[in-house]
């Protein structure tokens, strides 16, 4: 199999550590502006932030969406640290259902709450890289060997 | 690099079926909740948002927060008024989440009708709703479920599943009161008339900061109604 047109495995997996590590942060921050009683706080001003914390849609079942968010992005965290195919297709199903509901929350925030939160954006934005680095991984190194490409970069 | 070709196939398959189910339940999600575009009896939405806004605010008539707050900022308003819909949902919830939630200030609603005659039965069935200390919760529920300007929605029907939406208890008494204030309606408008404003919605504040009752007209944001609100102060 000829990979050579693919970054290296260890470029993807530092990558997608990173803004997994971001998109922590992120679901975090919203997390902790809501559980304080208050709403996220829209840097560049506006009160997006605020409508779309406070509507309908900013919980499941009682619990804040950025919880998810942040089971998410830990999952992807976790799955960049190992080089087999049980983290590749995990972290490309985790990314691909975090994408998937990033579309659907933009679409509330757009059609339905009518408002838009930065916070959310920065969360679909680094989900949407998140998929397209894993789908990357998973095309490219899918079916390869646990461990070559450390090898690999030690030598 | 030793590759498994049957392996690899295998798992790009899995993820590309993963890829097609996550496709379509967004798909499904999203035609789910295209529905109901505004003034549908059957599908009033943004119940737990409105509860969360007003949860622990007192409410007295048409008059939101502590009775005792010492600025009153009055609006007048039109339910079937989109912008004031807008207004409902971007520049009053941090007011409310704040002064108002504080006991620094109160919100007074009146009505302004502007766009028809619909909305002083709309506006009626408001006060009716405030007569049971829940005209927020209409008020905010009317707005967030609005249908065009002048299409014909807001009927008895409607009004009545924004009323029970809103937690009105006693139906049969709104009912019978959303009719008889109606003047009601009437006599605010002609009160806003007399103030100048010929716009929904408009602005007033009053304090022991302000120069008796004050015109603020329509500011564009939440921060200038909070300047008016600590000049009231």
């Amino acid at each position: 199999m000829k990979t050579t047109s693919f970054p290296s495995e260890w470029t993807l997996q530092r990558a997608i550590a990173f803004l997994a590590a971001l998109g922590i942060g992120v679901a975090t921050y919203i997390a902790i502006a809501d559980s304080g009683g208050g709403s996220p706080v829209c840097i560049a001003g506006g009160h997006g932030c605020a409508t779309v914390a406070k509507s309908s849609y900013s919980h499941v079942a009682g619990v804040n969406i950025a919880i998810f968010g942040i089971v998410g992005y830990v999952l992807l965290l976790v799955s960049a640290f190992f080089a087999n195919d049980v983290a590749r297709l995990g972290g490309f199903a985790v990314a691909l259902g975090g994408f998937g509901y990033s579309v659907f929350l933009t679409y509330l925030e757009i059609f339905k709450i009518e408002a838009i939160c930065q916070w959310c954006v920065a969360s679909a934005v680094l989900m949407t890289i998140l998929l397209l680095l894993n789908a990357t991984r998973l095309i490219g190194y899918a079916g390869t060997e646990e461990g070559l490409h450390a090898r690999e970069r030690r030598a | 690099m030793s590759a498994e070709p049957e392996r690899r196939q295998r798992l790009l398959q899995l993820a590309a079926g993963a890829a097609f189910l996550v496709l379509a339940v967004v798909l499904v999600l999203i035609v789910v909740n295209s529905g109901g575009s505004g003034g549908d009896a059957s599908n009033i939405g943004g119940k737990a948002e409105v509860d969360r806004l007003l949860s622990g605010i007192p409410q007295q008539g048409m008059v939101l927060g502590d009775p005792e707050a010492p600025v009153e900022l009055i609006e007048f308003g039109d339910l079937q008024c989109p912008v004031c819909a807008g207004y409902a949902k971007e520049i009053l919830p941090p007011i409310i989440e704040n002064q108002v939630k504080n006991g620094e200030a109160k919100i007074d609603f009146r009505n302004l009708v502007i766009i028809g005659e619909e909305s002083i039965p709309a506006g009626a069935a408001a006060l009716a709703a405030g007569e049971q200390k829940r005209g927020w919760n209409y008020l905010e529920l009317f707005y967030r479920n609005q249908g065009a300007e002048r299409s014909g929605y807001v009927t008895d029907e409607f009004m009545e599943a924004v009323a029970k939406a809103a937690g009105v208890k006693n139906l049969a008494k709104w009912n019978q009161e959303r009719k008889q204030l109606t003047g009601a309606v009437e006599e605010t408008t002609a009160d806003a008339g007399k103030l100048g404003f010929g716009a929904t919605p408009s602005f007033a504040v009053k304090g022991p900061g302000s120069k008796g009752l004050e015109l603020l007209g329509t500011p564009e944001s939440t921060g200038s109604l909070e300047e008016a609100l600590a000049a009231g102060a």
